[in-house]
C-alpha cells in the first residue's frame, strides 16, 4: 500500500499491458513533467470538506448525545453529572415505556403492512408492466408527499365531525363504527399507522418491482414454453427472485419507522394522553418542550440502540463486503 | 407474453391506485370550493361551485411566500453541498489508495442508519452557543451532513462499474488524481449525481423535525403547515392551498424523476446480493 503513495500511479496502471513492463515507466515520466499530488494528499483534499460536515452533524452529535445522557440538564443551567439516573428514570417512566411499546407496534405493523401491500402490488404490476405504469406512479406519488402534508390530508379523513371515514361509515349504515379516530386512545395509534402506510407503500412497490424487472426475460419465456400460467410463473419464479427488493424495502421501512416523528407531530402531537408518542417523539417532547435535554438524550440513546439492533446484521454484512 | 394478463389484475391495481389518490384529490377539491359548501366534507355535491378565493386569500393570511422561499433556499443549499462533495468522496474511496480508507468508508456509509433525532439535542446546544438558531444554516448543515452516508454510497456504487481504462488512460496522459476526478470521473457520473440531487432535495424539502427545532421566525413550508394546523385554525380551504403549495414542487420533481428512485433502489439490491 505505502509504495503507491510514493507516486501518483494507481495500482491498476500496472495491468496496462506488454508495453508497460514492470512498474509504471510512462506514468512516472508523465507525472514528473508536471507537479501532481500523490493519492493520499489528493484523497484528503477531496475528503476534507465532506468530513467537516460529517463530523459536525454525525460524529459530534453521536458522542455528545451519549455524554449528555449522563447529565441532568435543565434549560440553560449548568449540566450536573447524574450517572445512570436518566436511564433509571426512563425505565420507570410510564410514558417512556408506552413510547417503547408504541414504537415497537408502529415499526412492526407499518413495515409488515406496507411491504406486504407493496410487494403484492409489485407482483401484480409485473404481469403488465407498461399498462400499470400510471397506477404505479399514482401510488408511488404518496411517497413524495411530505408527511406534514399527508398529515393534513388524513386529518380531513379522520376528523370526527365531517371526516371522510365517518361519513362513509354513516353512509353505508355502520354509524355505530364511527368514532373520533385520532381522539380515542384505542384507535389513535392505528389511525396514524394507516396514514403512514399510505405514504410508505410506494417504496416497497418500487424496489420490489425493480428487482422483478431484473429477473431475466428468458426465465419467463422458459416458463411460458413449459406451459406455466402467468400466476404460476409469478409464484414459482418471480416471487422468489424478487426477494432482494423485499429485503431492501423491509430494511429501509424498519429504519424509517423507528425514527418516526413528522406524521405524529402533525396528526396527534403525541396525544391523546401521550398514547401515540414514539421514542422519536418522546425525545422531542422531553428535550424541546420540557427542556430536559439530558433526559431526552438518554431516550435518543435507547432509540439509537434499537436502530443499531435492526441494522447490525446489514452493517456487518456490508462491512465484510467493503473492499 | 402478450395479453395473457388476467383482466382482474389490471382492475384491482387500478382500483387501489384510485383509492390511493383520494387524500390528494381531497385537498385539491377542498382548496377549490367555498368553505360554506365543504364544511361537511369536500365530496358533498348538494351545492357545487368552484372558486379561487382561498388561493388568493391565503397569501395574506399566512406567510406562505416567505416560507416557500425559505424552503427553496434550505433545500437548494442542502442539495448543492452533497452534490459537490459526495462524488469527490466517492471517487477518493473508490480509486485512491490512502491509509484509513477502509475504516473511514465503513464509518461514513454505516452512518445512514443513525436517526435524525440524534442531532437535535447536541446541535441545539451548539447552535445556541454560536447563535445559529433561527438561521437556515442550522438546518442546512445537518441536512447535508446526514446525507453523505447514502450519497457517497450511491455514487461509489456506480463508480464500481466505471471503466478503469478511462482512468488509466488519463493517468498515462499525466493527469494527477484530482485532475482525473474533475476531467474523467465527474463528467461521466452524472446519473448517480442526479439521483443524489433529487433524493436530497425531496427529503430536505419534506423534512419537518430539523426546521421545527431549529427555526423560529422564518420557517419552511412543512413547519408552517404544521404550525397552522397546530393552532386549530380550521380554514380547511386555505390550509389546503398551503398544503398544495408545499407539495407541488417535490411532487412534480418526484413524478418526473421517479425512475431515479428505482435506479437507486436497484443499485442498493445489486450491491447487497
Amino acid at each position: 500500500m505505502t509504495s503507491n503513495t510514493l507516486n501518483n500511479s494507481n495500482p491498476d496502471t500496472k495491468s496496462l499491458g506488454g508495453s508497460n513492463q514492470k512498474g509504471s515507466g510512462p506514468t512516472k515520466g508523465a507525472a514528473a513533467s508536471k507537479w501532481v499530488w500523490n493519492d493520499t494528499t489528493a484523497a484528503w483534499i477531496l475528503l476534507t470538506p465532506l468530513l467537516i460536515f460529517f463530523a459536525i452533524s454525525v460524529i459530534y452529535p453521536l458522542f455528545e448525545t451519549v455524554r449528555l445522557s449522563f447529565y441532568d440538564i435543565r434549560g440553560v443551567a449548568k449540566p450536573v453529572w447524574a450517572g445512570f439516573a436518566n436511564y433509571q428514570k426512563l425505565f420507570s417512566d410510564a410514558n417512556f415505556l408506552n413510547a417503547m411499546k408504541a414504537t415497537f407496534q408502529w415499526t412492526i405493523a407499518s413495515t409488515l403492512i406496507s411491504v406486504g401491500i407493496g410487494w403484492a402490488l409489485a407482483l401484480m404490476c409485473s404481469l403488465a408492466p407498461s399498462q400499470t405504469l400510471v397506477f404505479r406512479v399514482m401510488i408511488f406519488a404518496a411517497y413524495g408527499v411530505a408527511e406534514a402534508v399527508s398529515g393534513f390530508m388524513w386529518v380531513g379523513i379522520y376528523r370526527p365531525d365531517a371526516g371522510l371515514l365517518n361519513s362513509i361509515l354513516n353512509g353505508i349504515g355502520l354509524s355505530s363504527w364511527a368514532q373520533p379516530w385520532l381522539g380515542d386512545v384505542n384507535t389513535a395509534l392505528w389511525a396514524i399507522i394507516v396514514a403512514y402506510v399510505w405514504t410508505q407503500v410506494g417504496l416497497p412497490l418500487m424496489t420490489c418491482f425493480a428487482s422483478i424487472q431484473a429477473v431475466p426475460r428468458n426465465l419467463h419465456e422458459a416458463a411460458f414454453i413449459d406451459g406455466a400460467s402467468p400466476i404460476k410463473t409469478l409464484w414459482h419464479i418471480v416471487m422468489p427472485l424478487s426477494l432482494p427488493g423485499v429485503r431492501v424495502a423491509i430494511f429501509i421501512n424498519l429504519l424509517a419507522s423507528l425514527k418516526a416523528f413528522d406524521l405524529i407531530f402533525v396528526l396527534t402531537g403525541g396525544g391523546p394522553i401521550r398514547s401515540t408518542e414514539t421514542i422519536g417523539y418522546f425525545m422531542y417532547r422531553e428535550s424541546m418542550q420540557n427542556f430536559k435535554l439530558g433526559y431526552g438524550a438518554a431516550s435518543t440513546v435507547i432509540l439509537l440502540l434499537a436502530v443499531l439492533l435492526v441494522s447490525i446484521p446489514v452493517i456487518v454484512k456490508r462491512t465484510g463486503d467493503a473492499k | 407474453m402478450k395479453n395473457r394478463t388476467p383482466k382482474w389484475v389490471l382492475i384491482l391495481v387500478g382500483l387501489i391506485a384510485v383509492v390511493w389518490t383520494i387524500p390528494i384529490l381531497g385537498i385539491v377539491i377542498t382548496s377549490l370550493r367555498p368553505l360554506s359548501e365543504i364544511s361537511l366534507g369536500w365530496w358533498r355535491t348538494e351545492e357545487l361551485s368552484f372558486t379561487l378565493d382561498a388561493w388568493t386569500k391565503v397569501w395574506s393570511k399566512y406567510p406562505l411566500a416567505q416560507s416557500f422561499w425559505v424552503s427553496v433556499k434550505v433545500s437548494v443549499l442542502a442539495t448543492i453541498i452533497p452534490v459537490l462533495l459526495a462524488p469527490a468522496g466517492a471517487y477518493a474511496f473508490q480509486f485512491l489508495k490512502f491509509k484509513g480508507r477502509r475504516v473511514l468508508l465503513i464509518i461514513i456509509i454505516n452512518a445512514f442508519v443513525l436517526p435524525n433525532q440524534l442531532v437535535v439535542i447536541p446541535l441545539f446546544r451548539l447552535w445556541r452557543e454560536v447563535g445559529l438558531i433561527d438561521n437556515i444554516w442550522a438546518v442546512i448543515i445537518p441536512s447535508a451532513g446526514l446525507s453523505f452516508a447514502w450519497a457517497v454510497f450511491l455514487v461509489k456504487n456506480y463508480l464500481e462499474d466505471f471503466p478503469k481504462e478511462l482512468i488509466e488512460a488519463a493517468t498515462v496522459d499525466g493527469c494527477g488524481p484530482i485532475a482525473r476526478f474533475f476531467h474523467v470521473v465527474l463528467p461521466n457520473s452524472l446519473t448517480p449525481i442526479a439521483a443524489v440531487a433529487i433524493l436530497q432535495f425531496l427529503w430536505t424539502w419534506n423534512g419537518l423535525l430539523l426546521p421545527v427545532v431549529f427555526l423560529r421566525s422564518e420557517i419552511t413550508l412543512t413547519a408552517l403547515l404544521a404550525r397552522i394546523q397546530g393552532v386549530y385554525d380550521r380554514n380547511w380551504d386555505q390550509v389546503s392551498v398551503a398544503a398544495i403549495v408545499t407539495t407541488v414542487v417535490p411532487l412534480i420533481i418526484f413524478i418526473i424523476f421517479q425512475r431515479y428512485f428505482t435506479a437507486g433502489a436497484s443499485t442498493h439490491t445489486g450491491s447487497k446480493e
